[in-house]
């Protein structure tokens, strides 16, 4: 009987070793590609979302997304009001809330996002993996 | 010529639904691991690297034990684990349900449908009765004239 349970463990192994040589499944070391509240901006243009700027001022001047509200991070009292501003939009109608800054590494879209949990429990809230370079790729 | 009796035969027909179902919930699984580790993850038991090493391993032995049903040399240790997962199985949709966790099976792949676990609990002991019966058939045919099937 055991040396059943040895040929089942081997096949199994093998299997499973193929799934991870093969790409079907990562590798135990790979870095996810998405971060838990993360999502692709090829996932996002598929649905109706609230687009929330965590960018400087300047750069939302410049250029961002459709019918993105600008969240002002910098100063407590403004962000307090981007708050309200975001929540009123959810309000009137509920959708998924996707936060970006400028790139991969800028971590304000994450803080965001984090408060916006926070002060919307029963929303869907995501922060942009690429940030605002995504946009540009 | 040796007769074929009825117990043997049952065998036979319940190990080929046994294997039917279980190599149909394996392939789609092997197919797409993560979808199966994020349902693995809705049951809030283990997350995160465990469930996707769960997601790639889990797949491949229903797969082999299934096969393993069906060859004399593995049918045993094949039933036996069968047995073990379903009461593994049971016991997770009866913790998922007695949480209020509105779950993705995996059972058989992904799906969007809420679960009815009342379906899913008396499916398995269905299943799991079936294997206990496979075993049971299996250690009297050990001490018996063999009607290899």
């Amino acid at each position: 009987m055991l040396r059943e349970f040895a040929i089942i463990l081997l096949l199994t192994a093998l299997g499973t070793a193929y799934s991870l040589v093969s790409g079907l499944a990562p590798l135990p070391w790979a870095e996810p590609e998405l971060a838990a509240g993360e999502i692709r901006l090829q996932d996002a243009r598929g649905l109706d979302v609230i687009w929330v700027d965590a960018r400087s001022e300047a750069e939302f001047a410049a250029g961002h997304a459709p019918n993105a509200l600008f969240y002002h991070a910098a100063d407590a009292a403004d962000a307090a009001g981007s708050m309200i501003e975001i929540l009123e939009q959810w309000l009137l109608q509920p959708r998924p809330i996707i936060v970006y800054c400028s790139d991969v590494g800028c971590g304000t879209s994450q803080q965001v996002a984090a408060e916006l949990r926070v002060n919307l429990p029963d929303a869907e809230i995501y922060s942009l993996k690429g940030g605002w370079s995504a946009w540009l790729e | 010529m040796v007769g074929i009796d009825t117990r043997t035969c049952l065998s036979l027909l319940a190990r080929l639904l046994l294997a039917g179902v279980f190599i149909s919930a394996a392939l789609p699984k092997i197919q797409d691991p993560l979808a199966f580790a994020v349902s693995i993850d809705g049951y809030r038991i283990i997350s995160g690297s465990w469930a996707m090493a769960a997601a790639t391993a889990l797949p491949w032995l229903e797969l082999v034990i299934a096969i393993g049903l069906l060859t004399p040399w593995l049918r045993r240790a094949s039933a036996g684990i069968i047995a073990g997962l379903l009461a593994l199985f049971i016991s997770l949709h009866v913790s998922a349900w007695m949480r209020g966790l509105n779950i993705n099976c995996g059972c058989f792949g992904s799906s969007a449908e809420s679960p009815d676990y009342v379906w899913l609990i008396l499916r398995n002991l269905a299943l799991l009765i079936t294997t206990l019966f496979i075993l049971r058939v299996a250690a009297g045919n050990k001490h018996a004239p063999q009607h290899t099937l």
